[in-house]
Formats: C-alpha cells, structure tokens, sequence
C-alpha cells in the first residue's frame, strides 16, 4: 500500500496545570517567581500508523488520551513532541455545529460551518441541498438556530461535517445523538464512506457502534497504547480488563 | 512569519465569511439596522459640538466637520480593538473543536469596523458636501486631498491591527486585559486632538520656550494624534482655528502637514503590526490549553 493516511511517530503532549482557575494579571503579578507549573502529560510516546481504507477505534477509560490524540490530529493542539502525518483532506467531526451562530439562519450557519471545514463558499453553495436534505430541515432551514432542537442541530452539524468531501474523518464520540433513525442515517453515511474508500478514525464507548463501525482497535491506557489490533480480539480483552480494573 | 501569512490566505474566504457574518450578528435583531453604526458617531458630534462652539465659544470655521473628522478614525481605533479584545475569547468553543488560522478571529473584527468606517467617512463627505452648499464653507471641501486617505487607512489598519493581535491574544490569558484597554481607550481620547486641535496644542506649548517643539514632537510621537491630524488635514479644507495664544483667543492658520510626525506613525505602526502579529503567533496554539 502506498502512503498511510495516517501516521504517528512518539507522539507525547503535555498540559500545564493550574490550581488558581481562572488566571488574572493580579495572579501573575503576585506569583511570577513563586509559581510553580505542574506538567500532566496525557500522550507519553504513541505510533502507529492508519492505512488508507481503514476504520480504527480508540478505545480506552476516561483520561487514557483519546480525545487528546482527535485533537492533536485535527490540529488543534501542538504536540509537544514527536510527528504526525495525515495524508489527506480531514474531516473533524470532533464537536457536531462547532461554531454555529444562534443567531444566523440554519443556511447561514451551513456556509459558515463549511468554511470553517475548509471549504470555498462556492463548494458549500453547491452542496447546500444535499446537507438540508440529509439533516431533513427543509422546512426550518430559514429560521435562526436558536429555534431548533438539539437534535436539529445535531443532524445539522453532521450533515454539514460529512459533506465537505473529507478522506479521513475523524470522529469523538457524536453518533450518540439523535433519534433511532437518524443513527441508522448516520451509519450509513459511514458504510457509504467507506465503500468510497475512506478512513475513520473514531472514539466510542459504545461496544455494538465499535464492533458495527470497526474493524481494528487501538487500546490507549494511561498515555500509551496498550494493544493494537482486530477489533475480535482486542475489543474482549478490553472489557473484561477495562471493568476488572475498576 | 511567511508560512504563516501564507496558511491566511488560503483561508481568505473564510476570513471574509467571518466578516460577513459579524456584520450581520450585529444587526440582525435591531430596527435601525446599519443606522446604529452612523447613529452613534453623528449624536456624540452634535454633543461635541456645542459644547465646543457654545460653551466654550470656540469659533473655528467648519467645526463640525473637525471634530467629525477627528473622531470618526478614533472611534475605528477603538472599537476595532475594543471588539477585537474580545473575538478570541468569545469563538474559543470553536477553536477548541476546530483547526482554522486563529489570526481571524482578531482580523474579522478589525476589518469589520473598518467598513462601518469607511461608511462613516462616505457619510462625513456627504455632510461637508451639504455644508459647503448650505453655510458658506469657506472653500469646496473636497480637495486632491482626499487622494491621500487610502495611505492614510492602510497605516491606520497597520496600527489598529498591531494593537488587535496584541490585545486579543493576552485577553485569552488575563481578562484583565479588556478593562486596562478600555480605560486607556478613554484616556486616549484625551490625549488625541479630536475635542481640540494640534494647532491648539502648540499654542499653548509656547510659554514652555526652547521646549515648544520638543514638547510638540513628544505629542504626536502617540501615532493616534498624529493619524487624527492627518485625517483632519486630509479631511477638510483649512479654514481659520481659534487657539489660546498666550491666554487670548486668536484666528491662527492651520499648521502644514509635518511630514516627520507622519514618517514616525508610519514606522511606528508597521513595527507595532509585524511585533503584534508575532506575538499573536506565539501565543496562538496555547489558546485551547487556557488555564
């Protein structure tokens, strides 16, 4: 196979911690030679690499680095050390409707919300009747957002995600949402996602989506990966051992 | 500082879009719409106004227009940098979630008021315009001129940008920030001849002797009252103003266009927009790490 789509090398990111909440000039001031940064570090050191095609969990308990390791692919951290190469156009479904504006009308909000994926206004425009149709809101899609429900939104903000013709999709846990039909709607915009080809990478804690969507997992314990491989084979060990472990 | 002015422009559809979409929050559930923008300035004028041409009997020709002159580019250095303070702060849910160039956040708001600014500057034409035709303006108000307002706005952009990267990006870290701009946003009011002239400053400068023109030069090394100046110069035909000479109310000419405060502001300006922009860029990818 050619180039990976995906490929991380000793990646590690660390965060600084602070106890005093909200930080202030006062603090600063006061404190600037007496303060003491304590350093968390949440990825110590991970590789692997994605093929083109394939469709990886992350699995693993609260805090083990999943989210951390989304974001940092979605380049919204700065690793603190170590590489990473996506090799394609990604598509970060990290929150659905990130940056929606209550304000604007659901087409307004598509335009922007296309943007901010890396579209041109004239790609979104062509493909705003495809992501009103997909999300159903024909009838509401001249109202302001701030009248919709929250499963309105949801399918909204996925609709508008998986159609700015992504290759490798990165998704936190945001099939959750929505009524029954809308998740059948979203697996099948996953099945038709990757019969075209594309990767996905995605974090759940949901055993049935998992085993339904993966077919590797990758197990982050504390920072590290713990175990690399079929999704039948690491998906037991990882129940059994994630809820003895408790 | 190349590669990152070159990821910008990729993302210059979405920095207009953000424009866009600023303008169209901000008068989306208001009657007056737009209005608001020309409102505000228009009010505060005819509020200065009196209180400059009756209370304090100050009988300079066209003064109306000087002090629209002298306010409007200073209520575009202040509210772009008062909003842009807080455009990092307010989108940090989305820069959270989702990777675009942060330096658009800052920008959009600067560039947002620069078009109500330059609405405004259409509407001053305008004004000078109808009191040329109405009062007797002492000359045609619109002269060659006006050609120099585009350098004008670019250096005024620089210096209002600069200070933009600077204020939004500490913001994010010491809200403290927002309040310290906003006072030192009124002390500068002050400071810049907009309720005055820079001819009244040198006036009253002359009992320091030797030191008038140190003193002079001290004043306009503020980028901000050298900028209003030059719009004032740009702006409206000279006419006579009334300064304190000596303690009398005296009809002086204005003073020529000094090129050498103009060259200051000019470097001043573009150094405070290249340290702002890297300090901006410095601190951008600690955004979402926040304490």
């Amino acid at each position: 196979m050619s180039q990976p789509a995906i490929k991380v090398e000793d990646l590690r990111k660390q965060f600084t911690l602070s106890h005093s909440g909200a930080a202030s000039l006062k603090t600063m001031l006061l404190w600037w030679k007496r303060r003491q940064m304590e350093t968390h570090e949440v990825l110590k050191g991970i590789s692997f690499e994605i093929q083109r095609g394939e469709c990886v969990a992350l699995v693993g308990r609260n805090g083990a680095g999943k989210s951390t390791l989304l974001s940092l692919l979605a380049k919204v951290y700065k690793p603190t050390s170590g590489s990473m190469a996506v090799n394609g156009r990604l598509g970060p479904l990290l929150e659905l409707g990130a940056g929606f504006h209550p304000d604007l009308s659901g087409l307004e909000n598509i335009l922007f919300n296309g943007m901010i994926l890396g579209l041109t206004r004239k790609e979104v425009m062509a493909r705003t009747d495809e992501i009103v149709r997909f999300a159903e809101l024909e009838h509401q899609i001249d109202s302001p957002v701030r009248t919709y429900s929250s499963g309105m939104l949801a399918r909204l903000g996925f609709a508008v995600a998986t159609n700015v013709d992504a290759e490798i999709w990165i998704v936190d846990e945001v099939l959750a949402v929505g009524d029954y039909a809308f998740e059948k709607k979203c697996y099948d915009a996953i099945d038709t996602f990757r019969a075209r080809g594309g990767t996905i990478l995605f974090v759940s804690h949901n055993e049935h989506a998992v085993r339904r969507v993966a077919d590797r997992c990758i197990w982050l314990q504390s920072g590290l990966v713990h175990a690399d491989g079929k999704t039948d084979e690491i998906l037991p060990c990882y129940l059994t051992d994630g809820v003895s472990e408790l | 500082m190349l590669s990152e002015l070159k990821e910008l422009w990729r993302f210059r559809e979405l920095l207009l879009a953000m424009v866009e979409r600023e303008l169209r929050i901000r008068y989306k559930n208001s009657a007056l719409g737009v209005l608001w923008s020309l409102l505000n300035p228009l009010l505060t004028v005819v509020v200065m106004w009196f209180v400059l041409k009756t209370v304090m009997q100050n009988n300079t020709d066209n003064i109306s227009a000087y002090i629209l002159a002298g306010y409007l580019p200073f209520l575009f250095f202040q509210m772009a940098i008062l909003d842009s303070a807080q455009s990092v702060l307010a989108a940090l849910p989305v820069v959270k979630k989702v990777y675009f160039p942060r330096e658009i956040l800052p920008l959009a708001s600067v560039i947002s008021n620069l078009i109500h600014f330059v609405l405004a500057l259409a509407v001053y034409l305008i004004y000078a315009l109808i009191l040329w035709g109405v009062t007797g303006f002492k000359d045609f108000p619109v002269k060659y001129n006006v050609l120099f307002l585009p350098v004008l706005l670019l250096v005024h952009v620089c210096l209002v940008g600069g200070v933009s990267f600077i204020v939004s990006a500490l913001n994010v870290f010491y809200e403290d920030v927002k309040y310290v701009v906003s006072v030192l946003m009124y002390l500068m009011f002050f400071l810049t001849p907009v309720m005055y002239f820079s001819e009244t400053v040198f006036y009253a400068m002359k009992k320091w002797g030797a030191a008038q023109e140190l003193g002079f030069f001290l004043y306009h090394l503020n980028p901000v009252a050298t900028l209003i100046t030059a719009y004032r110069k740009t702006l409206v035909a000279p006419g006579k103003i009334q300064v304190l000479d000596d303690g009398v109310a005296t009809q002086v000419s204005p003073l020529a266009f000094n090129w050498l405060h103009f060259g200051i502001a000019v470097v001043f300006s573009v150094a405070i927009l290249i340290l702002g922009y890297s300090l901006f860029n410095k601190l951008k990818w600690r955004f979402v790490e926040r304490p």
